[in-house]
């Protein structure tokens, strides 16, 4: 254990003083995926200077799933644009897979809020289009098993011929995690991924999207930005809590220790999964009734 | 039920038989005004018999319609297509860089609102003929509205599917093939559409103006100055129609690219 901890250790000074060596292709002996050090992300604009996210430090380890939780505007996603290289932070640095992110990359798959998918290619072209720019080093062939394989895992393979603007919003977003899967990413970034979608059909999408993760041995590390408390409890390893913007911080990172695999119906009588969630509950929200509200 | 539908869909003709009817009063009513001198629709029925018969005819000195309007055709034809393919890239490059649109854009702006027919004794001074300098016309005119057009829809791509393209590693030509063009494409179709409309009006007042063969040169020729006002209507006639088709084949390409987002 303590040898563990110490090559670790090692390690991550030597990617952090001889970054020439490590690259992807060096198998690492630590488990750490995601290691972002003191981000600030701050934007021009015409009224100034605005800082969306300031000083946030977060180690994620591979395999983990870790939601982002807080209010709109809270600088959720600005965080995550800093993982997939979509966002520049003015201030730190994002390290995924012991290399540093400079521009969006392969070995992290996003899940877009809005699905985006392409409207001008049916589903299997837009997951074979991603599959053929994202993967080089396989035939033809093989990247249309790979499109097959992934569009039967999301159950969609009979609707593969479809145009998106064809499907149901439960659909598309099938097909966009089915996309993000395809290429096969150590890391997948999923951005509201759910939030579009209705109460019965996302309670689907959960179970579907752990499932996947679970078929693929949970080595994927998923982070996910949400601002619904079932959700990142039900999926989550870790939650953690944002402080309102501008400037957001980390105001709390809170452990889900609840056993794996979990079940929608038993989770929500588990006690422990009760006093996580009132404590989520006192940390995102301070009115619950309407007492709580002050008259005019 | 079924005699309901089938009555619906006759609907549109019933309307246009009714806009027919209407136009065909109006015009009966100033033929009468003007004791014939615009003639009334059933003498330019017979002149509209006469002038269609043998309409490929194709001797020194007798043209059929049928040869005059291929001829104004080909003219549009090509002074669209070239003018079509350079302002197709270069409305692209506009869109994708915004320094280039700055340098660009004004000069477009200047340049558009110019009647086309002013560039006519332009193109006559450079190619001396004047078939060619119709052709130069209808070059110029038709670069504008698919320049601007495609420009639109090139700098319109939403950030979504950048990311998309960003997102998964697509290859500079990989984005411009399944990302740009796909997305501006009914964009580009709605600048052609313009421009053809714009090419085939210009073509007629560019032959009055060139001579040779052609619809326009046939309005002025043997209209006006042969005397014949009834051919004259006919011809209108006959340029309204070739200019609908035109218009409905790029309508009919506009629906085939377009997309449901």
């Amino acid at each position: 254990m303590n040898t563990a901890i110490l090559t670790e250790e090692i390690v991550k000074t030597a990617a952090e003083t001889v970054p020439i060596f490590n690259t992807n292709k060096v198998e690492q002996p630590t488990k750490t995926s995601i290691d972002i050090k003191n981000i600030t992300v701050s934007f021009k604009t015409p009224q100034g200077i605005y800082t969306a996210v300031k000083d946030i430090s977060l180690t994620v380890k591979k395999g983990e799933i870790v939601s982002l939780i807080g209010h709109s505007g809270c600088g959720k996603s600005t965080l995550m644009g800093t993982i997939s290289g979509m966002v520049k932070p003015s201030n730190g640095s994002v390290m995924v897979n012991h290399t540093l992110v400079t521009k969006p990359g392969t070995d992290r798959g996003i899940v877009f809020q809005n699905y985006s998918l392409l409207p001008w290619f049916s589903v299997y072209k837009n997951i074979y289009e991603v599959v053929d720019a994202a993967i080089k080093n396989k035939t033809s062939k093989e990247k249309k098993e790979l499109v097959e394989k992934n569009l039967k895992m999301v159950n969609l393979w009979e609707h593969k011929d479809k145009l998106p603007g064809q499907l149901s919003g439960g659909m598309k977003q099938r097909v966009a995690i089915a996309r993000a899967f395809a290429i096969n990413p150590s890391i997948l970034l999923l951005d509201e991924p759910f939030g579009a979608l209705d109460a019965l059909t996302k309670s689907t999408m959960h179970v579907e999207l752990l499932k996947l993760w679970n078929l693929d041995n949970r080595e994927k590390t998923i982070i996910m930005v949400t601002h619904d408390i079932e959700e990142a409890i039900f999926l989550s390893d870790r939650v953690v809590v944002m402080n309102n913007g501008p400037a957001a911080t980390i105001k709390e990172i809170v452990d889900i220790p609840l056993t794996r695999p979990r079940n929608k119906k038993d989770i929500i009588h588990d006690p422990a999964y009760m006093l996580i969630h009132d404590k989520l509950l006192n940390l995102l929200i301070d009115k619950f009734s309407i007492d709580d509200i002050p008259s005019l | 039920m079924k005699n309901s539908i089938s009555l619906k869909s006759l609907l549109p003709a019933f309307y246009f038989a009714i806009g027919i009817a209407i136009v065909g009063g109006i015009w009966e009513l100033i033929a009468h005004l003007t004791k014939n001198e615009i003639p009334n629709p059933s003498m330019t029925w017979i002149t509209f018999k006469e002038v269609i018969q043998q309409p490929m005819q194709d001797d020194p000195d007798i043209k059929g319609i049928g040869t005059k309007l291929l001829s104004s055709l080909k003219r549009v034809g090509i002074g669209f297509g070239i003018g079509s393919l350079i302002a197709i890239p270069l409305g692209i490059i506009m869109g994708s860089s915004k320094t280039i649109m700055a340098i660009l854009n004004p000069i477009v702006q200047i340049l558009r609102p110019v009647s086309p027919l002013a560039w006519f004794p332009l193109g006559l001074a450079m190619f001396k003929d004047s078939p060619a300098a119709s052709v130069f016309m209808i070059f110029i005119c038709s670069l504008w509205p698919t320049m601007i057009n495609t420009s639109f829809g090139v700098s319109a791509i939403p950030q979504d599917h950048k990311n998309v393209g960003k997102a998964f590693g697509f290859s500079k030509w990989k984005y411009f093939i399944k990302i740009m063009l796909p997305y501006s494409l009914p964009h580009i179709l709605t600048g052609l559409r313009l421009s053809i409309g714009i090419a085939w009006m210009v073509i007629v007042a560019g032959e009055m103006l060139s001579g040779g063969i052609g619809l326009g040169y046939f309005v002025w020729e043997e209209g006006f100055n042969g005397g014949s006002v009834a051919k004259i209507i006919v011809a209108i006639i006959i340029i309204g129609l070739v200019g609908l088709i035109l218009d409905k084949i790029f309508m009919q390409l506009q629906k085939k690219f377009s997309y449901a987002a």
